[in-house]
């Protein structure tokens, strides 16, 4: 794909590379297919039809599989005649209790707030993209969500859950929660939306009415 | 060949549009001023202002860190009144001998390799960009985006010490208490998210175009 650049670029279709600044034609791309910086093989841009319907799709899905997998525990623990339950808020609440505020506002954030508001978020512009309304708040919230995409961390906390659950194992009963298959259910939603989810595609959307 | 910025041109983060610099004004006084990208109204850099020195203060920072995360206690399992504080090495042990080593190796790689080699990769990454080296930039630049990818997963073992404290709490017969380890050990690694945020992989090329040898 490599061609002469610095002639004919185009600047309305032209890329420049995120991580090495090259200026680059990007060629028009089929369905599925990708295009990669020929300098430094990062990924410039990928095409999936119908990326904003699916999304949106999934993004409602999980909105509902997030609120049902807070709704029951996660796991619980049987010891000396105790029962334990630990929801997804139990560890923030229980790091607030033992004086780590700090600890308690990662994973506030980390585990409830992000993820949470990255769902509503990306219902409301994909909602309103879908009806045609471009009110001024979606690139703002668009670039917000982008930028703390890193920092929802549920698929983590999933693999923190079972690290726990096989330390505890010998030494009490641990029951898996109701909500542990929804938790499951988000995992797999969250990680199929963020692949299906093209920010091409959004981005596309705001640009059309200005040139 | 030419990058964006010597055609004058200024890539936006979020939506990739090229936006034209304002007639006049030259690539370098571009910091001076604050431009929004015209598609998304971000603001917009040729090169991210001061990475180089906010990467250096938030590697040498989560440095300094690293050494409370690894010698103080991350929690401190209590069972009939008995304490044993649990240090990051430990909790990998107990996996080991709990015979679960695919475990035992996820919680190895995410709490010791990736905090050290995310650290030593941010800092060979910062020397050479310092002394404008031309050596393998497409591999210096992948290594940097694996970095910017896998360091999150480093948060696993404070969420088993969250999920723990809250779970194992049984009265006289045992509780889990966290500890300054954790707390330290936190820190590292949103220190070296941010850093690996503010360093710009574009440096380390800018460097190729103003050697003479190219
Ligand atoms: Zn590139
Ligand atoms: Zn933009």
């Amino acid at each position: 794909m490599t061609r002469e650049l610095s002639g004919a670029l185009d600047y309305r279709t032209a890329r420049a590379c995120h991580e090495c600044d090259l200026l680059q034609q990007i060629p028009d791309l089929k369905n599925g297919e990708i295009a990669r910086c020929q300098r430094c093989g990062a990924l410039l841009k990928r095409v999936h039809k119908n990326s904003l319907d699916r999304s949106l799709a999934f993004a409602i899905t999980g909105l509902i599989l997030f609120l049902v997998a807070n709704l029951f525990p996660l796991i619980s623990l049987k010891a000396l005649g105790i029962a334990q339950h630990g929801n997804l808020i139990s560890a923030t609440i229980a790091l607030f209790d033992a004086d780590m505020p700090f600890l308690g506002m990662l994973m506030l954030f980390t585990t409830i707030l992000f993820p949470l508001f990255s769902l509503l978020g990306t219902i409301y512009v994909l909602l309103n993209i879908r009806m045609g309304r471009l009110t001024p708040a979606i690139a703002p919230l668009f670039r917000f969500l982008r930028s703390t995409d890193a920092w929802g961390m549920l698929e983590i906390f999933l693999l923190a859950l079972i690290v726990a659950a096989v330390k505890l194992v010998d030494l009490t009963e641990v029951i898996t929660g109701i909500s542990l298959y929804a938790f499951i259910l988000l995992i797999i939603t969250l990680a199929t939306l963020s692949l299906t989810l093209n920010p091409d595609d959004v981005w596309d959307h705001l640009r059309k009415p200005k040139s | 060949m030419m990058t964006a910025r010597e055609a004058g041109l200024i890539s936006c983060h979020f939506c990739h549009n090229l936006n034209r610099l304002p007639s006049g004004q030259l690539p370098s006084e571009q910091d001076k001023a604050e431009l929004t990208c015209y598609v998304c109204g971000s603001v917009i850099h040729s090169r991210i202002p001061q990475s180089l020195s906010k990467t250096w203060a938030l590697v040498i920072a989560a440095m300094i860190l690293y050494i409370p995360a690894n010698v103080l206690p991350i929690m401190t399992v209590v069972m009939w009144g008995d304490g044993r504080p649990d240090n990051i090495m430990s909790g990998v042990m107990s996996l080991l001998h709990a015979d679960m080593w695919p475990l035992a190796l996820i919680v190895f790689l995410a709490s010791i390799v990736i905090p050290i080699a995310k650290l030593l990769t941010l800092l060979g990454l910062l020397i050479s960009v310092h002394f404008r080296s031309t050596w393998r930039p497409r591999e210096r630049t992948q290594l940097y985006r694996a970095t910017e990818f896998i360091g999150r997963w480093s948060m696993i073992d404070i969420f088993v010490i969250g999920i723990l404290v809250a779970l194992v709490q049984f009265g006289n017969a045992a509780t889990v208490t966290p500890g300054m380890g954790a707390l330290s050990f936190a820190a590292v690694v949103i220190l070296t998210m941010i850093a690996a945020h503010t360093f710009d992989p574009r440096l380390i090329w800018d460097a190729i175009e103003e050697s003479p040898n190219v």
